[in-house]
């Protein structure tokens, strides 16, 4: 599913956010990437739909080689992918199916998504995966109306109605309470297990990555300094990626929410 | 509390600044009064001459300028000033997209920007003057010169309301595979139109003074009446179409402001009065910022 | 979680309201009915391109534009112009503008009378002013630096007033508290603050005269414009092209200053 070779990314400002990392993900493998601000967890998920040009080395995803693609190849590897985002990304001023809808864009013909006039089945796409994440009921409300837990499940829908064979999920429960988070990280589980859509999730809660993810990887410093098996991971590697011993605001369950309040956002 | 404390002395200088720029503001009086021919007498003849006039404009002699069809000409522009809005806000839209810098690539941008930058450059009466030996006298021209000066402000104003948008959704567009035009339309699109909306409702509201004046030089509308009743020094026709142009501005102002408020409302905007108050300012239609 | 082919608890798609549907078929009809009001001729766009007209304006006779007595002795008169109807307007405005507060109003029909001749004022197009300062006082500059103060005035009121409305009322009331007067109070309690945006605003007003003058001419109000008026007449548009692009340029340079002044204000 995914292949990366040496792959190295330093920004415009001469940062580098990733060095020699060589990976290899299969088909519907649920991967938590953990690592400390900054360690270039953001980055490793972008530069596989191309969001983030790699500076040297390959990214094989789905068979198709994104660095140096077209912007139409780009698009079409695009098309496959599916992403949500820390802050939902959604447009607040339309409604709940229309930003879902925006997941068919790379299918629909570019006149008729501009005119509105999505086809029949294109809407079918949209309202199944509003109903795959339960919040169908909530199809014509505009975005803005709902619930932190609810937009960022709007979000998941957007990326489903993508039918995607790959699912990026940068920090997908950052902004919301520990209630909410472990709901909208069983959706995402349950994806991953019902639809076999291979699964990348930045976690920033380590109790979290322990409880959903299947393989782990720690980035630090923007080197890969763990790949395993989640049931191998012991206190131990957590003091490695992180180059500190483990505190309260690490877990999800003890550390301070940080999304007090954030429900209407 | 006793004279232990040093007490500091008074800033130097600020008396002295006060004194230059008292000066450089009298001097320019002076310089810019002796180039306009100002007699004594002229000075002081100058009131009871306005005086004089404003006494023969009461009463309005409404029926005379009713008859002659003054109050068809009022809507004439008020027709004008609106096509003119549409053809502009048409026009400008697409083209503002365009000159974003967080949507629009450099070497599209720039050209465009210079556009609306040379189009708010000339006044809409200079390009009615323009265009009449193009289409005749008449409103066309006057609506043309509108909506072509109309492009540049829109055009500039919607630039900027798209470059204050969340740029999350325009990204997530983009991840999804979508093209350009279609993350304009459903990305970035949703964002603005009301911001856009209500800038296009406020230059309609300056369009109507500006179609006013038009007319004065033949580009249709109730211009052309005034100057006809000056022109014969008819003062009580020439307030009464005063009146009536004054009313249909005041109560489309009214009116304008209202819905814009809605709109802005309605949505969450950015704040209004800033923006509304260096707007207002465009009140010749001749000008922006 | 799992899709249900039922569909049960799917929404049904709002209908559009009908005031929606009948606020847009109303102003589709109205701007139909005043396009035909005005002529709307689509082929215009494509006929402009074809007229003979064009060759008039090229090529731009640079000697005679910089000819000085031709454009550069008008030009200098629409300054003057503008100068002085900046100066006046904005010095008129000061005190009308605190009468057009509600924070600094001394009483409230002074307040209202204020507000309601300032918005009538505003509602006469600026070169009606200018015409019928022209008509009153006889062609030239000096009618059209009357037109331009009441314009600047007008402009101006609505921009200060925004501007004292918004002021801090904390230091106005400690000089009341004091005892002080109502014009030495607002001296002390208001005007330090609202200074800088005073002459802020004015510097734009200025940049706005500038503009507006170009144009007087053509209703015999002096300056620039009383040439390009005389140009036009004589079919000489390679003229009044070379003449728009030095006012262009002007307006442009005087913008720029203008615009990085008033940002070192406020
Ligand atoms: N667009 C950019 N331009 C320049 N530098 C960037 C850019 N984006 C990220 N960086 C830098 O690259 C490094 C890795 O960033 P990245 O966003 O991948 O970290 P992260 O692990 O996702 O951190 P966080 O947990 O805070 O989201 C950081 O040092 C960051 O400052
Ligand atoms: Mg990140």
């Amino acid at each position: 599913m995914i292949r990366l070779e040496d792959l190295s990314v330093t920004y415009p400002g001469g940062v580098e956010a990733l060095r020699g990392i060589d990976l290899t993900i299969d088909d519907g493998e649920f991967v938590v990437v953990v690592g400390l601000s900054g360690a270039g967890k953001s980055t490793l998920l972008r530069v596989l739909n191309g969001l983030v040009t790699a500076t040297s080395g390959s990214v094989v995803v789905d068979g198709t080689q994104v660095v140096g693609a077209s912007p139409a190849t780009l698009r079409q590897v695009r098309s496959r992918i599916g992403m949500i985002f820390q802050t939902f990304n959604l447009v607040n001023r339309t409604s709940v199916l229309n930003n879902v809808l925006m997941g068919r864009l790379s299918v629909v013909p570019a006149w008729r998504s501009t005119l509105g006039l999505w086809p029949a089945e294109d809407r079918e796409a949209a309202m199944v995966a509003l109903e795959r994440v339960g919040i169908v009921d909530k199809a014509y409300v505009r975005a803005s109306n709902l619930s932190g837990g609810q937009q960022q499940r709007v979000g998941i829908a957007r990326a489903l109605a993508q039918e995607p064979r790959l699912m990026l999920a940068d920090e997908p429960v950052a902004a919301l309470d520990p209630v909410t988070s472990r709901q909208v990280m069983g959706d995402l589980q349950k994806i991953n297990r019902e639809l076999g859509i291979t699964t990348l999730v930045n976690l920033h809660f380590l109790d979290l990555a322990k409880e959903y993810g299947r393989r782990l990887i720690g980035l630090r410093d923007g080197e890969m300094v763990f790949d395993g098996d989640i049931a191998d991971v012991t206190d131990e590697t957590f003091r490695d990626i992180y180059g500190r011993s483990i505190t309260d605001e690490d877990l999800l369950a003890m550390g301070d929410s940080p999304a007090d309040g954030t429900e209407d956002v | 509390m006793t004279a232990t404390t040093r007490r500091p002395a008074a800033p130097r200088g600020a008396r002295e600044r006060r004194w230059t720029v008292a000066l450089v503001i009298v001097v320019a009086m002076v310089w810019s009064v002796s180039g306009l021919n100002v007699t004594l007498d002229r000075l002081l003849g100058a009131p009871g001459d306005a005086w004089a006039i404003l006494r023969q404009m009461v009463p309005p002699a409404f029926a005379r300028v009713h008859e002659r069809g003054a109050v068809g000409k009022v809507f004439e522009s008020v027709y004008i000033a609106w096509i003119g809005t549409v053809i502009g806000a048409l026009l400008s839209l697409p083209l503002a997209f365009l000159a974003a810098h967080n949507v629009a690539p450099v070497w599209i941008r720039v050209p465009i920007r210079q556009l609306f930058n040379a189009i708010r450059a000339v006044p809409e009466l200079i390009l009615a003057v323009i265009l009449i030996p193009i289409t005749g006298l008449g409103p066309w021209a006057g609506t043309l010169a509108i909506g072509i000066h109309s492009i540049g402000t829109l055009g500039k104003w919607a630039t900027e309301s798209i470059e204050s948008i969340d740029s999350g959704p325009i990204e997530a567009v983009e991840s999804t595979g979508g093209r350009w035009v279609s993350n304009m339309r459903w990305a970035v699109f949703p964002q603005v139109m009301s911001t856009i909306s209500s800038y296009w409702l406020f230059r309609f509201e300056i369009n109507v003074r500006a179609s006013a004046v038009l007319g004065m030089i033949g580009a249709g509308g109730v211009g052309s009446e005034l100057v006809s009743h000056l022109v014969f020094r008819d003062f009580p026709a020439a307030s009464a179409v005063l009146v009536l142009t004054v009313g249909v501005v005041l109560t489309i102002d009214t009116i304008s402001a209202a819905v814009r408020r809605r709109i802005i409302t309605g949505s969450v905007g950015k704040s209004e009065p800033s923006r509304s108050a260096e707007a207002l300012s465009d009140l010749t239609g001749i000008k922006q910022r | 979680m799992t899709p249900t082919p039922g569909q049960s608890n799917r929404p049904v798609r709002p209908r559009l309201r009908t005031r929606t549907v009948s606020i847009a078929a109303a102003l589709t009809a109205f701007t139909v009915f005043a396009a035909r009001e005005v002529g709307f001729d689509p082929s215009t766009f494509w006929e402009v391109w074809s007229n003979p007209l064009w060759e008039k304006f090229w090529p731009i006779p640079w000697d005679w534009v910089f000819d000085s007595g031709n454009v550069l002795q008008p030009f200098v008169e629409t300054f003057q112009i503008a100068t002085i109807s900046t100066i006046l307007g904005c010095g008129l405005a000061l005190p009308v503008s605190f009468a057009m507060s509600s924070l600094t109003a001394p009483n409230r029909p002074t307040y209202l009378v204020s507000r309601a001749v300032m918005n009538v004022v505003r509602a006469v197009p600026d070169l009606f002013w200018a015409k019928l300062m022209v008509t009153a006082i006889g062609i030239g500059a000096f009618a059209g630096s009357w037109a331009l103060t009441i314009f600047s005035l007008a402009v101006m009121v609505k921009l200060f007033s925004e501007t004292v409305d918004g002021a801090d009322p904390g230091p106005l009331e400690a000089a009341r508290a004091a005892g002080g007067r109502h014009a030495p109070a607002l001296r002390t309690g208001i005007l330090p603050t609202v200074f800088p945006d005073y002459v802020a605003h004015s510097l734009y007003v200025f940049e706005l005269n500038v503009r507006a003058s170009v144009v007087l001419g053509l209703v015999g109000a002096g300056g620039i414009g009383r040439v390009l008026e005389a140009q036009r007449q004589f079919f000489r548009f390679d003229r009044v092209l070379g003449m728009l692009v030095i006012i262009f340029v002007v307006v442009w340079i005087i913008e720029q200053v203008s615009v990085s002044l008033r940002k070192r204000l406020i």
